[in-house]
């Protein structure tokens, strides 16, 4: 069965870790093992050490450390591992390619922290069908002595985040509960919960290989290691890159053919940035690992309006000022990009009254995404507003999921 | 040491349907926006202020407000 999606391309810069012996497509358990070797056996003290040591941080954007994740689980009972495979990231691919092409690593990962831990469920959620079914068929494969359940969530945006899968892993909607609990005190069925992305239990893995030594080898010096970046946009070679932690954009860019112009870093709810040069790639800013190429051909404001449509689409719908204030920005902007000084005033009013004002961070981050824009483009938004317009047309580089999302 | 208890109003979004009372209410801490939602100036509600507090948020229809836990302290 070949599974590997054939769009997403693999590529490495410098020694692949995560991707390492998957040039043939997916790894199956013999492969698997032949090329990383058993896993070994840790307790918890031993992976809280090893998390502080190379200062691993969660892959899923919030790059929250480990290590204190880990020291905020109580010493007994804790229920679950979750690993959050929903990759709601419209433009992100790495945690499905994870699953699909290196399944064992994650399962590694995942397995080896819940017997550390004592959980007695390691519980997968996942939104790709290949992801999904190249997942359950390495469960077959192996014997890890655990309840490891598979579970398909919604891929709607707000479905991702952390709470939301909980809620949908326990049968019930996939969108963020109004309190605000930590899954490590009040996780799966408010049981204490380790939760974090599939690229952070695929790192776990190879950390417990290599030990902080080997694992340290490569990357930066305040946080080692390798990272996943998915790379898209006005890109002559789209797909999945991995790379030390800390690799000047530049080099990314340049590795992926990209076209000289604005770039945008950490996805939707991330940030455009005014330079390339300069730029070096870490957590936080870099987040989940989006880089997103806008090249020069584009209307940059045109753009970021679609965006701002999808964002709005994307809300679950629960919190008013998320509602209200997403749909007004949308309009804001098209009167923006049509010429209209108000829209930009509304927009900066509207701006500042969404942030901090829902059950999850969405209309935090939609508005960062549109205010990092308004500054950014600066210059577009001048030319918009003299009525003439940038003079480009809206070529649709920044990828928007349509309709079945 | 000395601690002191303060609590702040704060609001369970997915449940606020706008309404508007705690507006009202708690004139001093909670104004709303242009949609009618509220939006919190983030100020520490005194003891003084409190059975006062708690009476706005009895009376929040949709059961959105509440005081969050008091934070402990040092003076």
């Amino acid at each position: 069965m070949i599974l590997q999606d054939a769009r997403v391309q693999l590529r490495v810069i410098g020694e692949p870790r995560l991707l390492a012996g998957l040039d043939q497509g997916r790894a199956d358990r013999q492969r698997h093992l032949f090329t990383h070797g058993a896993q070994p056996d840790l307790n918890r003290e031993a992976y809280t050490q090893l998390a502080e040591a190379v200062g691993l941080r969660g892959r899923g954007g919030a790059a929250f450390p480990v290590a204190l994740k880990l020291a905020d689980l109580p010493a007994k009972g804790i229920e679950a591992v979750v690993v959050n495979g929903s990759e709601s990231e419209p433009v992100s691919r790495k945690d499905r390619l994870l699953l699909t092409l290196a399944p064992h690593l994650v399962l590694d990962g995942a397995t080896g922290l819940a017997r550390a831990l004592g959980a007695p469920h390691v519980l997968i959620a996942v939104h790709d069908a290949a992801a999904a079914t190249s997942i359950r068929e390495a469960i077959m494969e192996r014997d890890d002595g655990l309840a490891i359940e598979v579970t398909d969530t919604p891929g709607r945006f707000v479905a991702g985040e952390a709470r939301a899968v909980l809620s949908a892993l326990e049968g019930g909607k996939a969108v963020p509960p109004g309190r605000r609990a930590l899954p490590t005190r009040k996780g799966y069925h408010r049981r204490p919960t380790f939760l974090s992305n599939v690229e952070t239990f695929a790192q776990l893995a190879v950390l417990a290989r290599l030990g902080p030594k080997g694992y340290s080898s490569t990357g930066l010096i305040s946080e080692p290691g390798t990272q996943l970046l998915t790379v898209d946009g006005a890109v002559e070679r789209p797909g999945v890159v991995e790379t030390p932690t800390g690799v000047p954009l530049e080099a990314v860019l340049q590795f992926s053919g990209a076209a000289r112009g604005p770039v945008l870093l950490g996805g939707y709810h991330g940030k455009w940035l005014p330079e390339t040069d300069g730029v070096y790639l870490q957590r936080p800013e870099v987040s989940a690992g989006i880089i997103l190429a806008l090249g020069t051909e584009t209307c940059p404001l045109g753009e970021v309006h679609r965006v701002s449509q999808w964002l709005a689409s994307q809300s679950a719908g629960q919190c008013g000022p998320c509602v209200f204030g997403l749909a007004s920005l949308v309009d804001d902007f098209d009167r923006l990009v049509k010429g209209d000084p108000a829209g930009w005033h509304d927009a900066q009013r509207h701006l500042g009254l969404v942030p901090g004002r829902g059950a999850c961070a969405h209309p935090d981050g939609s508005a960062r995404f549109l205010a990092s824009a308004l500054e950014v483009f600066g210059e577009d938004v001048r030319l918009h507003l003299d009525g003439g317009g940038c003079g480009r047309p809206v070529l649709g580089v920044l990828p928007v999921p349509g309709g079945s999302w | 040491m000395v601690t002191t208890t303060a609590s702040k109003v704060e609001i369970d979004w997915t449940r606020c349907d706008g309404h508007g009372l705690c507006a009202t209410l708690l004139p001093n801490d909670v104004v709303l926006d242009e949609w009618g939602f509220p939006v919190l100036n983030g100020r520490e509600i005194t003891a003084g202020e409190l059975p006062h507090a708690r009476r706005a948020v009895l009376a929040c229809p949709a059961l959105a407000l509440r005081l969050d836990r008091p934070v402990e302290r040092d003076a």
